[in-house]
């Protein structure tokens, strides 16, 4: 398999959309529900956590950028295997179609999940997938470029959501927070690596990267929608540890959406079920995204050609759907997804660029 | 040969007569003199009767010298003239409106251009009407909107291409641009589309419009159909491709994105910022339109929740008697709506007025009162279908109302849920369409921020100093910008 990918102009896209592209990938599933997943870990401290595992992400970002520079117009798939071999660096192409598989599987399973909470608890689970499938497959039959339409068309239309949570702002105690520094930095570290989940999807940057024009300016927006993705979960973390007693944060799994409950307008009392039911236009570009790295690598490693392995990769994720059919086991599946994507993404590309510096090291030595 | 003009004249009329299936309107004259035979012929209604009689006849008839082929076009006083040896081509100018005159022992027959063309003249817009700006809208007659064409775009930059279109049934086309504006690729998408057309017969520039869209599955229209000259003329010098057929009454235009579908010349005759405001009136009324009828549906049927409290007692008041579920009630009325519609369109105008009074007023009024719908319904109701009628091309309204229906039905199933699948569906929908091969939803994707000025809102003509970039035009720029915004005012301070 080449490295390198040849792209014609047509396909490729600016730069900037990588802000959106990273940023709606990020943003999804994980976000209705990280307040309380860090606060059980670090307690009033989460803010720490967020910080620093934000500053960790744009580290991982910038080694990710700095492997991609190495190449011409390589994408993952393409660098492993030059750098391990085909064997290996297949392997761990499948490796990464199996995870990306599963947190897709993740994320529509935990929509449908809130929804039957907060709106229909008796809409079935296949319906509700097959709505997401049908979209997704409408979608991503179009290509790359719809594809980052999606996410860009679909970001203007969801993000005016974070202005309603000003009301609970209005009703915090900034007593909650106090004393500061109560958890062991141990506990903030690991609420920094919990906070992986929400932000995992940031690998994208790895597959699309050959289909960006000006590679140049990638740093930027790439940085930006980390800022953008990290500030959010600053937001809707601190906003429920002021909302939320200690007791209600912890008994709340959804927390996020659960802030939307006293927001009302003057023709709408309960916000709640518009932004459960809107909060489909988050997932929406997270689904449509990961679904066309995996139908872009199934693509490159086996050369599946078509619109077949669309319909196939559907087929999969409506029965593995089916299949988790409990609370309990979305939550297990969950959290093995979040454990191999931290390593995947978050401690991969270290070892990744550190085999190219010693493989660019040892070619130097030997020419000279 | 068969096709070949024979020498003898009973040959000549026994060939013309089989070619016209012994029509009784092909008129054949023969003119004996002594030193040759001279034989006319035309169809009877289509020539100038007039102009043959004094033009061609009379000289034919008083001069006693022999006629010539050559003399025939050089001293007969009119302008189309030309020599022509095959039937089958004779034939097919009779059709449209030449005069042959064969002269015996000649190879060549002589045909004179008279045709007498049926046209109305130019009226007012009917279907697209503005309050404020040129009222002209095209005719079927190709010849006349190509003249109101190089009346208004007064440029020697002008391209106008004839294309045949119909394979049985022939129409003329013109494809019309500026050449040093208009894209290269644009025009050749256009071209390409227009010869490879296969088909019978187009009847019409909204059937062309089908035939060559990029999505013919897709409700929405992706090329613009319109009847006023000066919406046509305003495209083609932004530099897009216009499209003309003869018979015809409207025009299309083409690249086209799906904003300008909500554009109206109107917006360039108003002052800027009643403009701007009108065309964003125009989008919330689409996002109403499409939007409201199902929340009311899916509110009702389903999230009782998120209606306040003082507005959920009246609800339930004015729908305490209705025996139908909401989807039901919304759809009977929705139903109502569009038979008024459609009932007014098809009568008489003068009919189709007091239709819309008995139909919209008496029967709203005695549903009410019967206890068949919600007064708030009829509000709602209402409210999308007047929204939908100010989409300014009649396609995209259309369009919008049809939306409705699925959008209702999805409301009424599954509630929110049902509502924001579809909306997400129609995003994802407008993504994926293209209008001859450039992005639908363009300057929004891909963004181009500095394309808003002219497609999204309209600011000051002196601040457009560039040409949008989306339209592709070979030349970047309007004007030079301190140009037009400096005044050589009389009196300076």
């Amino acid at each position: 398999m080449n490295a390198n990918i040849t792209v014609t102009k047509s396909q490729s896209v600016r730069a900037f959309y990588l802000f959106f592209i990273i940023h709606t990938i990020q943003i999804g599933a994980g976000l209705m529900g990280v307040p309380r997943i860090l606060f059980l870990e670090a307690g009033s401290d989460a803010w720490v956590s967020i910080l620093i595992g934000g500053l960790y992400i744009h580290f991982i970002a910038w080694i990710m950028i700095l492997i991609l520079r190495e190449y011409e117009n390589a994408d993952i798939l393409g660098i492993q295997c030059d750098l391990f071999g085909a064997f290996f660096g297949k392997l761990m192409g499948c490796i990464f179609i199996i995870y990306i598989f599963f947190i897709l599987l993740s994320v529509i399973r935990n929509y449908i999940e809130v929804v039957q909470v907060f709106i229909f608890p008796e809409i079935p689970i296949w319906l509700m997938t097959l709505f997401l499938l049908f979209l997704m497959i409408y979608c991503v039959s179009g290509g790359l470029r719809v594809v980052i339409g999606t996410c860009f068309l679909f970001f203007f239309l969801t993000i005016w959501l974070v202005f309603t949570i000003y009301t609970p702002v209005t009703y915090m105690d900034w007593g909650h927070f106090l004393p500061v520094f109560q958890s062991s930095p141990l506990e903030i570290l690991k609420g920094s690596q919990k906070m992986t989940y929400t932000v995992l999807g940031m690998e994208v940057l790895l597959f699309v990267y050959p289909y960006i024009e000006n590679k140049k300016k990638i740093a930027v927006p790439v940085h930006l929608a980390i800022v953008l993705t990290t500030f959010l979960i600053l937001l809707v973390t601190v906003v429920s540890i002021g909302y939320f007693s200690d007791y209600q944060l912890r008994e709340t799994v959804w927390a996020t959406l659960s802030l939307f409950k006293i927001v009302s307008f003057s023709i709408i009392e309960r916000f709640d079920f518009i932004a459960v039911a809107i909060w489909m236009m988050v997932i929406i570009p997270n689904i449509v995204l990961f679904c066309w790295i995996l139908l872009h690598s199934v693509k490159r490693m086996f050369n599946f050609q078509g619109k077949r392995s669309l319909y196939v990769i559907a087929v999969f994720l409506f029965i593995g759907s089916i299949l988790f059919e409990y609370r309990m086991s979305v939550n297990q599946m969950t959290d093995l997804t979040a454990q191999v994507g931290f390593y995947l993404v978050f401690v991969y590309p270290l070892f990744l660029y550190l085999v190219l510096q010693v493989r660019k090291i040892w070619r130097k030595r030997r020419a000279s | 040969m068969e096709n070949q003009v024979p020498l003898n004249k009973d040959a000549y009329i026994k060939m013309m007569k089989q070619q016209f299936n012994d029509s009784p309107d092909l008129i054949c004259k023969t003119f004996e003199s002594k030193h040759q035979t001279i034989i006319i012929h035309f169809v009877n209604y289509q020539v100038k009767k007039d102009y043959l009689e004094r033009d061609l006849l009379e000289p034919l008839t008083t001069s006693r010298r022999p006629w010539s082929v050559h003399d025939l076009q050089n001293k007969i006083p009119l302008a189309s003239s030309k020599t022509e040896n095959s039937i089958k081509k004779i034939t097919n100018d009779l059709i449209h409106g030449s005069v042959s005159v064969y002269i015996e022992g000649e190879p060549d027959v002589v045909l004179f251009a008279l045709p007498n063309l049926e046209s109305r003249a130019l009226n007012r817009a009917e279907t697209e009407s503005l309050v404020f700006g040129p009222q002209i809208s095209f005719t079927e007659s190709l010849v006349t909107n190509l003249n109101v064409v190089r009346w208004r775009l007064d440029t020697d930059d002008l391209v106008v291409e004839k294309v045949i279109l119909g394979e049985r049934i022939k129409s003329e086309a013109r494809i019309i641009y500026l050449k040093s504006l208009a894209n290269d690729e644009n025009v050749n998408t256009m071209r390409q589309r227009l010869t490879d057309l296969v088909v019978d017969e187009v009847e019409d520039t909204s059937v062309l419009s089908q035939l060559i869209e990029d999505s013919s599955s897709s409700v929405f229209p992706q090329l613009i159909t319109t009847e006023l000259p000066d919406r046509f003329c305003n495209s083609i010098s932004k530099g897009r491709v216009g499209v003309m057929l003869d018979k015809s009454p409207t025009v299309l235009v083409g690249p086209m994105s799906f904003f300008e579908f909500f554009e109206s010349t109107e917006d360039l005759y108003v002052r800027w910022n009643m403009g701007t405001f009108i065309r964003f009136l125009r989008f919330l009324a689409m996002f109403i339109s499409i939007v409201l009828t199902p929340m009311y549906v899916a509110a009702l049927t389903y999230h009782y929740e998120i209606i306040p409290a003082s507005l959920l007692i009246s609800l339930g008041q004015s729908r305490a008697t209705v025996p139908f579920p909401p989807v039901i009630e919304a759809l009977l009325l929705e139903m109502l709506i569009e038979f008024l519609r459609e009932a007014g369109a098809r009568l008489p105008t003068k009919v189709g007025q007091t239709m819309g009074i008995v139909g919209g007023i008496v029967l709203g009024q005695a549903a009410v009162k019967a206890g068949f719908t919600s007064n708030i319904l009829i509000i709602v109701i209402a409210l999308s279908a007047l929204a939908s009628f100010t989409a300014p091309s009649y396609l995209m309204g259309s369009a919008i109302r049809i939306i409705r229906f699925p959008m209702i039905l999805l409301a009424g199933a599954w509630g929110l849920i049902g509502i924001v699948f579809a909306l997400s569906f129609l995003v994802i929908h407008l993504l994926k369409q293209k209008s001859l091969g450039r992005p639908y939803l363009a300057p929004i994707y891909p963004l181009e921020l500095r394309d808003f000025n002219d497609a999204i809102f309209r600011s000051t003509f002196q601040r457009n100093v560039k040409r949008p970039k989306y339209i592709m035009t070979k030349d970047k720029k309007r004007f030079d910008k301190t140009k037009a915004v400096e005044k050589n005012d009389v009196d300076p301070v």
